[in-house]
């Protein structure tokens, strides 16, 4: 009795779980073939060809607070007036301010700017003039301007903090030729210049450069959002991608001269690659004749110089950091080439 | 009537209080923060050729908009849907164009408007299984593999199990306790470690207090009812059987949908070693459901309704866990699991304290059994 109603109840669940088990097991492996063999047979060429790094939308001048196309070539000469003894006097007036910029569509970052712009404006002189800088600090916090070049000691930047409301005149000769930066020098530095408290100071050599065509200035630098102290986007005159969305219009045989500033912070070195091209690289620009032919430079913190270079070839050339993370997070950009009209 | 303006009289001054501080801004309180507070849950990705589409949700106290989404170091286009701000607790699907390549990791770092990160990582890039019937047929196979067929293989030990003596069944009891036990303090250790990725506004703790006492106060309270009516030992023990193989059948279920959204991101570990491990692992669990029906003379049909509800529900769990997965979903079902099964676990206790007033050392070999048997084929599939 016992063991009859053992095996009665036991016998048909121990055959019909496998059997249901086994059932689904073979309709399962007879399904299993057809997608597999699509997704490894699937061309992913369409994805890749049409893949570019990039914001979502394109960020317009209103929201940035300046234009990226008109600061590479906006070089101020300042207020122009003769000296007794006939020196060139350049007076300019500088503000540092705190100025809320689009970097990343809809995504504000506020920057400490000297006249509400990063880079700050391209400071130019011919070696020799005097230069006059009535500086203003309208922040919060202390800040002065820093020039690479000759000066004496009190003009330099460092131990004069500016404060809140105050004024410092910074007076010196223009000199040595080349392309110098100025930057911001109160405590914590990278804090200060990684914010946009920087720009380039040209000094022409007397009776200028060999003749170009067109003058650009770029500057190098990293935008770090949430402040960890490691640069989240990177850009040339402040904006990821802005002129990789905008591309800067050349014509074919124009001599180009790159005035080329690196103030990234928190990465040790940037760099600048130019596409289906070469150019004449002449470090600092201390020196009229070039130091290396190629088409890519490196630079560390504060490091410059200038290049020159035309295009044969009409169409569009990317130009970037060869660090291609840099260039992925919006240090890229484009040259357009076209006929000459 | 009086009382009920009694009652009614702090709900008017808190009314009272509350527009105060509307009205004032703050009544005096400026406590604003100097960057805005945001948070993000990352729900489910879903990886197709050329896109990764993640669904956030805002679990911040404002809405939220979205700035800019780095992969890798690179800057992606996306679409959000729907576009526009995130409502508090809402979502949005956010597709991002990316060439992946299969296997590899990404991290993917999401900038909102305030430039405030928020970070996700794909740890082997794979594609999403589409939703179809073959897809429901892998659910419907893994919960078979991992939830029903080693309850129903356990089961099977029945036969085996009714020539052993009242000793050996007390024993086996304690087993069951030992193997309940160590379940349930294995779901809850899970529950708390998926806690940890819910935002603040799930309450991640609270929410597995809730499930967790909550399954084990409704058993209970179920236990009691019951026993009101017949009490005779069979339908006791019989009883018992079905309320194990319910706390067993909740646990799978929890089971199920870890394992079903793993699978649906390609994440799954379901080589053929995890899926014996899994078989070898939930055998115990059939064992936990015949235990107490060991003198009984069970119908085939009875048999079968424990073996479902105790094993069926990790079917169940694989599709929810694969279709529907929302993380503060999970984090409640295996709550409800840990609970079910710690209840069922107490409830033995209590039997076989009622039943077998010596045998100290056979109830405490028994449990620890139980336990280690677990722990032994857990080796297998942590």
């Amino acid at each position: 009795m016992r063991k009859s109603a053992r095996k009665n109840s036991v016998l048909p669940v121990w055959i019909g779980v496998p059997g249901a088990f086994l059932v689904c097991t073979i309709l399962a492996s007879c399904f299993e073939a057809a997608p597999t063999t699509v997704s490894h047979t699937s061309d992913m060429s369409s994805v890749h060809t049409t893949f570019m790094p990039g914001y979502s939308q394109d960020l317009g001048v209103d929201g940035i607070g300046f234009d990226p196309m008109a600061i590479l070539e906006d070089f101020d000469y300042g207020k122009v007036s003769t000296l007794l003894d006939g020196r060139t006097l350049r007076e300019y007036w500088i503000v540092a301010e705190a100025t809320t910029v689009e970097v990343a569509p809809g995504v504000y970052y506020e920057a400490w700017t000297y006249n509400g712009r990063v880079p700050g404006p391209t400071i130019r002189a011919t070696e020799g003039d005097l230069v006059r800088i009535y500086f203003t600090n309208g922040m919060m916090h202390p800040h002065t301007m820093h020039f690479h070049g000759f000066h004496p000691a009190e003009m330099d930047g460092v131990f004069e903090p500016v404060l809140p409301g105050a004024s410092f005149l910074y007076e010196f000769e223009a000199a040595p030729v080349g392309v110098h930066p100025y930057h911001c020098h109160i405590m914590p530095l990278a804090s200060h210049i990684s914010r946009g408290l920087y720009g380039t100071f040209i000094v022409d050599p007397k009776g200028g450069w060999p003749k170009v065509d067109r003058e650009m200035v770029m500057v190098m630098s990293g935008i770090d959002l949430d402040f960890d102290n490691t640069n989240d986007l990177y850009a040339v005159n402040f904006i990821p991608f802005y002129y990789d969305k905008h591309p800067i219009q050349i014509f074919i045989g124009e001599r180009i001269r790159i005035y080329l500033v690196n103030m990234l912070e928190f990465d040790p070195v940037n760099s600048f690659h130019l596409h289906a091209n070469f150019f004449y690289y002449y470090p600092t620009g201390t020196s009229l004749v070039s130091a290396e032919y190629t088409d890519t430079v490196s630079q560390v913190q504060a490091q410059r110089g200038i290049l020159e270079f035309s295009y044969q070839f009409p169409g569009k050339y990317m130009f970037h950091a060869h660090k291609t993370e840099f260039a992925e997070l919006g240090w890229t950009g484009l040259f357009e080439v076209r006929d000459r009209p | 009537m009086k009382t009920f303006i009694l009652f009614l009289i702090p709900v008017a001054l808190l009314g009272v209080v509350i527009a105060l501080f509307v009205l004032t801004g703050g009544a005096g309180l400026n406590a604003k923060p100097a960057a805005p507070i945001e948070s993000i849950d990352f729900e489910r990705t879903e990886m197709h050729e050329g896109t990764i589409a993640l669904t956030i949700r805002n679990t911040g106290p404002d809405p939220l908009s979205l700035g800019y989404i780095a992969i890798r170091d690179l800057v992606a286009t996306y679409t959000a849907k729907p576009s526009g701000p995130i409502p508090r607790m809402g979502t949005a699907i956010i597709t991002i164009a990316y060439p992946w390549v299969r296997g590899e990791a990404y991290d993917i770092v999401l900038f909102t408007a305030n430039a405030i990160p928020f970070s996700t990582t794909i740890g082997a890039a794979a594609e999403t299984l589409p939703v179809s019937a073959i897809t429901m047929l892998s659910f419907t196979l893994i919960g078979l593999y991992v939830g029903v067929l080693p309850v129903f293989l356990g089961i099977f030990w029945l036969p085996a199990l009714r020539k052993l003596g009242p000793n050996a069944f007390t024993w086996l009891m304690a087993l069951t306790i030992g193997l309940l036990i160590f379940l349930g303090i294995d779901a809850v250790a899970e529950a708390f470690e998926k806690q940890g990725g819910l935002g603040s506004p799930f309450q991640g703790p609270g929410l597995i207090g809730i499930g967790g006492i909550g399954a084990f106060m409704l058993l209970d309270a179920l236990s009691k009812r019951r026993s009101l009516a017949k009490d005779d030992e069979a339908s006791t023990n019989e009883r018992i059987a079905l309320r194990i193989s319910m706390g067993i059948g909740l646990h799978n279920l929890g089971e199920g949908l870890a394992i079903g959204s793993a699978f649906m991101l390609g994440e799954a570990n379901l080589g053929m070693f995890f899926v014996i491990g899994f078989i070898l692992q939930n055998i115990t669990e059939g064992l936990g459901i015949i235990a107490p029906l060991v003198k009984q003379k069970p119908s085939v049909k009875y048999l079968a309704g424990l073996g479902l509800l105790g094993g069926g529900p990790a079917i169940v769990g694989t599709w929810l866990g694969g279709l529907v997965a929302i993380p503060a979903m999970s984090v409640f079902f295996l709550a409800l699991g840990a609970g079910a099964v710690l209840e069922v676990a107490f409830e033995i206790g209590k039997f076989i304290a009622k039943k077998s007033s010596a045998l100290p050392f056979t109830i405490f070999s028994g449990v620890l059994s139980g336990m280690a048997l677990l722990y032994v084929t857990g080796i297998l599939i942590k």
